[in-house]
């Protein structure tokens, strides 16, 4: 696969169709995965596709990077999961399909953390998302690098972040908000959770609107409550459960949880699961005169 | 001579000492599936297998979030009390001995052109008790920066871990002395054998003259080398909140328009709003400019303004790092 992909960046770099390659490539010890830009054809072999490929690379087609938007049109290595988010930023009009060139991995799956990462690819160094995946093979590329997967997804979905979430459900609010209150407790306000998700492409996060300060910025419990839902709520009906903030959070905050409860409430409310169809608004961002509640009326 | 021994069984006489006296025992414990550096009552929480707590014990004398000032709105102005700290003795057990050297570095900062009270008066009464290093990982790189887990300075005492789990104990400070002497109950005397330690390689390709040199030199500010290794820096500012060195802080009011609190809070160079004009021009305008920023405070500013490190060596940015940004790949680069 990686030759194969190897292969394909080269030809798009020299026929000039993009300026840019965004995957992965190793550390200095080749135990780490890291992204890498391409830009010089002669450079392809740099590029690597395994299972410690789990950054989603989507952000750095967000308007944040600016340098690497200058470079010109990017192609990105992305993984189903990945597309997602792409799909979410074109339905958001941050660019449009023909902007980016999709290089969609088939995949089988990749580990929650690279530190488990012992040389093989056991279910239970993955992530929940895997297990339930349904874009093992993309759903949207320009050009798709791999076997097609015959995984199918079970039927209800199910794993940790799944069980974990029926447990709190039972907790009652008194329990559930224990629960939050503590695990928020924690929060060191670095906000690498917003950092990495490439939803979170706010040039100035309402963090910082200081005048008047909405969110306070100190690390303590009232500041991080408020950091952490504003966060959620900033992401309902659009957040993919991509698990990179879950992933970036130096204090091990459980944010998936957060997300796929989201995620059930808007399936729940909308029937709507967000990044599938770059042609379908998220439901929080459109108005429908037919809408079943009322209240906006 | 026998050597002076802190036995395992008597680590929670040790503790019990300390917080009976008023004192703040702080160790690496267990939370939330990571190590890290928190207050302890009992000493039976205390893991002594781990490389680096995740965080570092900075915060112990440079609180992530602390009131300096109270203010109240009155109509003859706003009047300002400034809060005292309240400093007692702070026991810090089990860093390690690339971090024991950073607070050297933050009291350099701390103390420069202004002197900063809620940090000095703090670390006046911080007892660093060093444990060497039985184990690294891949990203510890004290000895490409002249440090190793024989490096003894910066410690008030500094531990080797016997087979036993014991430890042997040796004090390097006044206030070490005065530690050891205060709680000597929790002390015995007697022969051991220390465990082997640990020596990460030293990174052969990595010349801190040659990273200093070419520093110096304004002509690398636009240099693509900056562009090529960091732009995929997200900006996170996780590399910086559990750096041991890193010291940057931000003012802000939190309350009402007619009272609140004046806090000193954590802020990091690696957020985009960190040099952000009210203009509105930014001068460090892309990700990298600011990842550069961080590169320069620990190996040009502080080599060239004072006597201690701006980087240990420690690893601890490089584990953190969402994107596995490693620094040793830059300080690589600017070997060459
Ligand atoms: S969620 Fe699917 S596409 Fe994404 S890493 Fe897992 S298996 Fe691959
Ligand atoms: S899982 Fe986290 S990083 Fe991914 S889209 Fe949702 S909020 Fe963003
Ligand atoms: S990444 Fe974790 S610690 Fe940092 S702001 Fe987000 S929730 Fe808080
Ligand atoms: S820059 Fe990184 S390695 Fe150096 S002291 Fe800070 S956290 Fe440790
Ligand atoms: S931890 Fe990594 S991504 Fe985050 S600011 Fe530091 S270098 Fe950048």
């Amino acid at each position: 696969m990686e030759e194969r992909l190897r292969k394909k960046a080269k030809e798009l770099l020299e026929s000039g169709e993009v300026k840019v390659v965004i995957g992965y490539g190793w550390n200095r010890q080749k135990t780490r995965t890291s992204p890498v830009f391409i830009t010089d054809a002669a450079e392809v072999d740099r590029l690597v596709w395994n299972p410690l490929c789990v950054n989603n690379l989507s952000i750095y087609l967000t308007r944040k990077f600016k340098d690497i938007q200058a470079l010109g049109r990017p192609a990105i290595v992305a993984k189903g999961c990945d597309i997602r988010n792409i799909v979410v930023l074109i339905t958001e009009a941050q660019f449009k399909r023909e902007d980016v060139y999709i290089l969609g991995m088939a995949c089988e799956g990749t580990v929650y953390r690279q530190e488990l990462w012992k040389g093989e690819l056991k279910p239970e160094i993955m992530p929940t998302k895997c297990h339930n995946c349904d874009v093992r093979n993309p759903h949207l590329a320009d050009f798709v690098v791999g076997e097609k997967s015959s995984f199918t997804p079970p039927e209800a979905p199910a794993g940790m972040v799944f069980d974990k979430i029926k447990a709190i459900d039972a907790m009652g609010q008194a329990g559930k908000w224990a629960f939050w209150i503590n695990e928020f407790s924690r929060c060191i306000k670095c906000y690498a959770c917003r950092q990495v998700c490439s939803l979170c492409y706010c040039e100035r996060c309402i963090t910082e609107k200081n005048m008047p300060q909405w969110i306070e910025t100190s690390a303590h419990p009232r500041g991080n409550l408020s950091w952490n839902l504003t966060r959620a709520m900033h992401l309902v009906g659009r957040c993919t459960f991509c698990g990179e903030c879950e992933r970036a959070c130096p204090v091990n905050i459980p944010l998936n949880l957060v997300n796929q409860k989201m995620i059930q409430v808007v399936k729940d409310a909308f029937d709507f699961r967000s990044g599938y169809d770059e042609k379908t608004h998220p439901p929080m961002i459109v108005f429908s005169p037919d809408d079943k509640d009322d209240f906006i009326k | 001579m026998a050597d002076r021994i802190l036995k395992k069984e008597n680590l929670g006489k040790l503790v019990a000492s300390v917080n009976g006296k008023g004192g703040r025992f702080i160790a690496p414990v267990l939370d939330a599936r990571q190590v890290v550096f928190k207050d302890v009552a009992r000493a039976e929480d205390i893991v002594s297998d781990y490389i680096l707590a995740r965080n570092s014990y900075k915060e112990y004398v440079f609180p992530q979030t602390e009131v300096v000032a109270d203010f109240t709105v009155e109509k003859h102005g706003v009047d300002l009390k400034s809060r005292e700290v309240e400093a007692r003795e702070t026991v810090v057990l089990g860093a390690r001995p690339c971090e024991a050297t950073s607070l050297s570095s933050l009291r350099a900062i701390f103390t420069w052109d202004y002197i900063d009270e809620f940090y000095t008066k703090r670390e006046d009464t911080l007892v660093v008790i060093t444990v060497a290093c039985t184990k690294a990982d891949e990203a510890c790189f004290c000895t490409t920066v002249g440090l190793s887990p024989e490096t003894k300075t910066g410690s008030d005492v500094y531990l080797l871990e016997t087979e036993s789990g014991d430890y042997i104990v040796e004090t390097m400070t006044e206030k070490g002395k005065a530690f050891v002497e205060r709680h000597k109950a929790a002390f015995t005397e007697g022969g051991a054998k220390a465990k082997a330690l640990v020596m990460p390689e030293k990174i052969g390709t990595i010349d801190l003259n040659k990273v200093g040199a070419r520093l110096k030199d304004k002509s690398h500010y636009d240099d693509q080398v900056w562009a090529r290794l960091t732009r995929k820096c997200i900006g996170c500012g996780a590399c910086t909140f559990v750096c041991p060195t890193c010291h940057c802080f931000d003012i802000t009011d939190e309350g009402t328009a007619f009272a609140g609190e004046r806090r000193k809070n954590w802020d990091a160079c690696q957020y985009d709003t960190f040099t952000l004009h009210a203009s509105g021009h930014n001068p460090r305008h892309y990700q990298y400019q600011r990842w550069r920023n961080r590169f320069m405070c620990k190996f040009n500013f502080y080599p060239e303004k004072f006597a201690s490190k701006g980087c240990v060596g420690c690893g601890r940015c490089i584990r953190v790092c969402p994107v596995r940004l490693d620094i040793t790949e830059v300080m690589e680069e600017f070997s060459r």
